[in-house]
């Protein structure tokens, strides 16, 4: 019956057909419309088995009196032009999808971001790699090298675990490896607004801290996590547990506090003692105003044992560190296509310990009490964003006594940066920023970066 | 003794909690927040995370949403990836173990709904398409009849003790559903061709007949070049198009200035429930989308 229909069907269109000249043509045409037709019977039956499904476990009281079905479905046809060209035949009305059952859901969300970057420094390499912060931190290895750099290609993983965890893991490529910069799980399935963390993951110390380097607002870090941090200034990233507490209040705060190994080799160091050796804690708060302004604040502390070679040059410093946090964050975002973002963090550390000079063996008491702040704001008008950030530290107290005897350095390090950025799409960014850089008083050091970082693979979601 | 007192201090905070009063149902879009009103009226605590002046694509995770989700007794979203961007943050970072993906209580709304779109391979050189299909699905009656259904289906879940009550709200509702079926059908678009903004009308164009024969972004979620824009009007010249349509988040200056240069006229379509002050819920909302398609 069925073949009867396409054969009359098939002989109706070939009929009609003016351009089939010979009639092997002809019979070469019929057989192939004939299959087509088939096909299409075939998904139209499959369409109907798949509504008859559909339609069984769902208990509407009674069967929606629609509009008729639609006599066309849009194709993407021309691509390349992005116009969307009715097809010419019409097609099964609905293509019903599932959203089961499809190859691959059960492997974890993928991303590679890839942060690429050219620097260039008014300062020769040796000026870079001498260059330091004088009672702050000693000389490090410059993060970039004049010309192209290749920071990182990022891989993100993400899935479900069971329905108590979720895992994370993030692990930069370099040229030097594979790093684990992240990796961790976090409790869905505890009460009472609670939940953990444990693994290796960046503290919720501070708000800077939380961010992986391709989401700086800036090319690089603020001075004051350069400088108690140590390194690129990527903060505090722990092995360790948190838990942390969301209560429900009518505004949203959060409390938190971690165990973390101390590994951080500026503020604390692995060997400063043998178990886990720094603990914070932390509270935020967030108020929103009218629709689109909103603001986040709060305080951290981290305290732990030190045991440092960052003071300076062939030194070693053992004792205790606090370093405490006050956030504030100004958000306004009307639309999609315009936004403002002032924030701005304040440090300051308490350091108590005794520092030993390694080369003629003498060790001293040395008490560090500094800080340091940076302000900065962002301006988004459609694909563009302009931006700016001043840092500066030793602004209310920098106190640096060895042996008791109050040391002093010359000047107060700060910085003043500016940035432009052009982002074609969500997954991409083109940003040029230009550092004034005198976080060492001797020494200034003007930069200038082009860097391109986009994103391939699973759409991750945006923290606040 | 402990395990006892620890019960009842729980007890006392379940008690103590205002969630008890009224079923707390958090939607992310105002058309789902709408739909959830006709039927759950005064039985149920309504929050809407997305303003209707806001393109639902790109929102941003609050965390004055993360609270709103935390006390949620059920949390309800449009699906097809359309949240992807903030749902996710939003869920883990609430802390509250009922609406984590894979509970019955976080509640997509998509699964009744017949998917159009879904491409056969996708990357991201096409723009921003939903690989799961297109997601705006809200401006198509047949779809939201079942949607409501389900919507139905889940409060009675959550809530049974007022299961009657919202069983007679969706009688009440399909009753004025199908009166208002009737005016809609009267609209003649069979035959109509539009220009539009975005891939937003495209579930409407299906039921009701008429044609989308070009986009006024190249590729989705990408803004227009200029060259783009020449090509457009172009389009409009040639094919005549009965209106160039847009949503009043955005798109109107391009559409108005398409319409100075090509004289085919632009409409501003109420994308949403809230977009307008006389879209008060869904059903005035396809009235009114489809009196601005005649």
């Amino acid at each position: 019956m069925r073949t009867m229909i396409v054969f009359v069907l098939s002989l109706c269109l070939v009929s009609t057909s003016a351009f089939a000249e010979t009639l092997e043509e002809r019979i070469q045409q019929l057989e192939e419309t004939i299959k087509k037709q088939e096909e299409m019977l075939q998904n139209q039956h499959k369409t109907l088995e798949e509504l008859k499904e559909k339609s069984k476990p769902e208990k509407p009281a009674e069967q929606p009196v629609s509009p008729p079905p639609p006599t066309r479905d849009y194709r993407l046809d021309d691509r390349s032009r992005g116009i969307y060209v009715p097809s010419a035949s019409p097609l099964t009305p609905y293509s019903l999808t599932k959203q089961v059952a499809t190859p691959g859901l059960m492997n974890p969300a993928i991303s590679l971001i890839l942060d690429t970057l050219y620097y260039h420094s008014s300062l020769s390499r040796n000026e870079l790699a001498s260059k330091s912060t004088p009672g702050f931190i000693g000389p490090q290895e410059p993060p970039f090298r004049e010309g192209f750099n290749l920071r990182a290609a990022e891989l993100w993983f993400f899935a479900p675990v069971d329905p108590y965890f979720n895992l994370y893991a993030t692990l930069p490529i370099t040229e030097n490896g594979i790093e684990v910069e992240e990796a961790y799980f976090v409790t869905t399935s505890l009460p009472a607004g609670l939940q953990v963390k444990g693994g290796k993951f960046k503290s919720g110390f501070g708000r800077f801290n939380a961010f992986h380097p391709h989401a700086w607002d800036f090319v690089d870090a603020p001075l004051p996590y350069k400088l108690f941090f140590g390194g690129e200034g990527e903060g505090l990233i722990e092995k360790g547990a948190q838990l942390t507490y969301l209560p429900n209040l009518p505004t949203y705060t959060i409390l938190g506090a971690e165990v973390l190994q101390g590994d951080n080799d500026t503020l604390f160091g692995p060997d400063a003692e043998s178990g886990p050796h720094a603990y914070t804690a932390f509270a935020k708060s967030s108020l929103d105003f009218g629709g689109s302004h909103s603001v986040l604040f709060g305080g951290s502390v981290v305290g732990g044992k030190t045991k440092t070679t960052s003071y300076a040059p062939n030194t070693e410093l053992k004792g205790d560190t606090v370093l405490y946090g006050l956030e504030f964050t100004y958000k306004w975002k009307p639309s999609r296509w315009r936004s403002f973002i002032l924030q701005s963090e304040y440090l300051y550390r308490h350091q108590t310990g005794y520092l030993t000079d390694t080369v003629a063996l003498t060790t001293d008491s040395l008490n560090r009490d500094q800080d340091g702040f940076y302000v900065q704001a962002l301006y988004q008008i459609n694909r563009w964003r302009i931006g700016g950030r001043f840092d500066r530290m030793a602004i209310l107290k920098d106190e640096v006594a060895r042996a008791g005897q109050e040391l002093s350095f010359s000047g107060q390090p700060y910085r003043v940066t500016g940035a432009l950025e052009f982002n074609p799409t969500e997954f991409s960014r083109i940003r040029l920023q230009y550092n004034y850089d005198k976080s060492d008083p001797n020494r200034e050091n003007q930069e200038v970066l082009l860097q391109f970082i986009l994103a391939i693979g699973a759409h991750g979601a945006h923290a606040y | 003794m402990i395990r006892k007192s620890l019960l009842a201090f729980i007890c006392f905070l379940a008690w103590t909690s205002p969630a008890l009063a009224k079923l707390n149902v958090v939607a992310t879009l105002p058309w789902i927040g709408s739909l959830v009103q006709d039927i759950g009226r005064d039985k149920v605590h309504i929050t809407t995370l997305v303003r209707p002046s806001q393109d639902p694509h790109y929102v941003e995770a609050k965390p004055s949403m993360i609270l709103e989700v935390r006390r949620a007794d059920i949390l309800m979203f449009n699906g097809l990836e359309l949240e992807i961007g903030y749902l996710p943050v939003l869920v883990e970072s609430s802390r509250n173990p009922n609406i984590q993906p894979g509970k019955t209580d976080h509640f997509d709304c998509s699964q009744f709904v017949a998917v159009i779109e879904k491409p056969a391979a996708v990357d991201r050189s096409m723009g921003d398409v939903h690989p799961l299909g297109n997601p705006h699905y809200h401006l198509s009656p047949r779809n939201i009849y079942r949607v409501t259904g389900g919507i139905t289906e889940a409060l009675a879940r959550v809530d049974p003790g007022n299961e009657g009550f919202y069983r007679a709200n969706l009688v009440a509702w399909q009753e004025k559903f199908k009166e208002k079926e009737k005016q809609w059908m009267g609209h003649n678009l069979r035959g109509k061709k539009f220009i539009a903004y975005h891939k937003f009308f495209e579930y409407l164009a299906n039921e009701f007949g008429f044609e989308i024969i070009g986009y006024v972004e190249p590729k989705p979620g990408i803004p227009p070049s200029a060259g783009w824009v020449e090509k457009i009007i172009e389009l409009a010249k040639k094919m005549k198009p009965d209106a160039i349509l847009t949503t009043s988040y955005y798109g109107a200056r391009e559409a108005t200035f398409l319409s100075q240069k090509s004289g085919v006229k632009s409409v501003v379509v109420p994308h949403d429930v809230g977009a307008t002050p006389t879209c008060k819920d869904w059903l005035s909302l396809m009235d009114q989308v489809l009196a601005a398609l005649e």
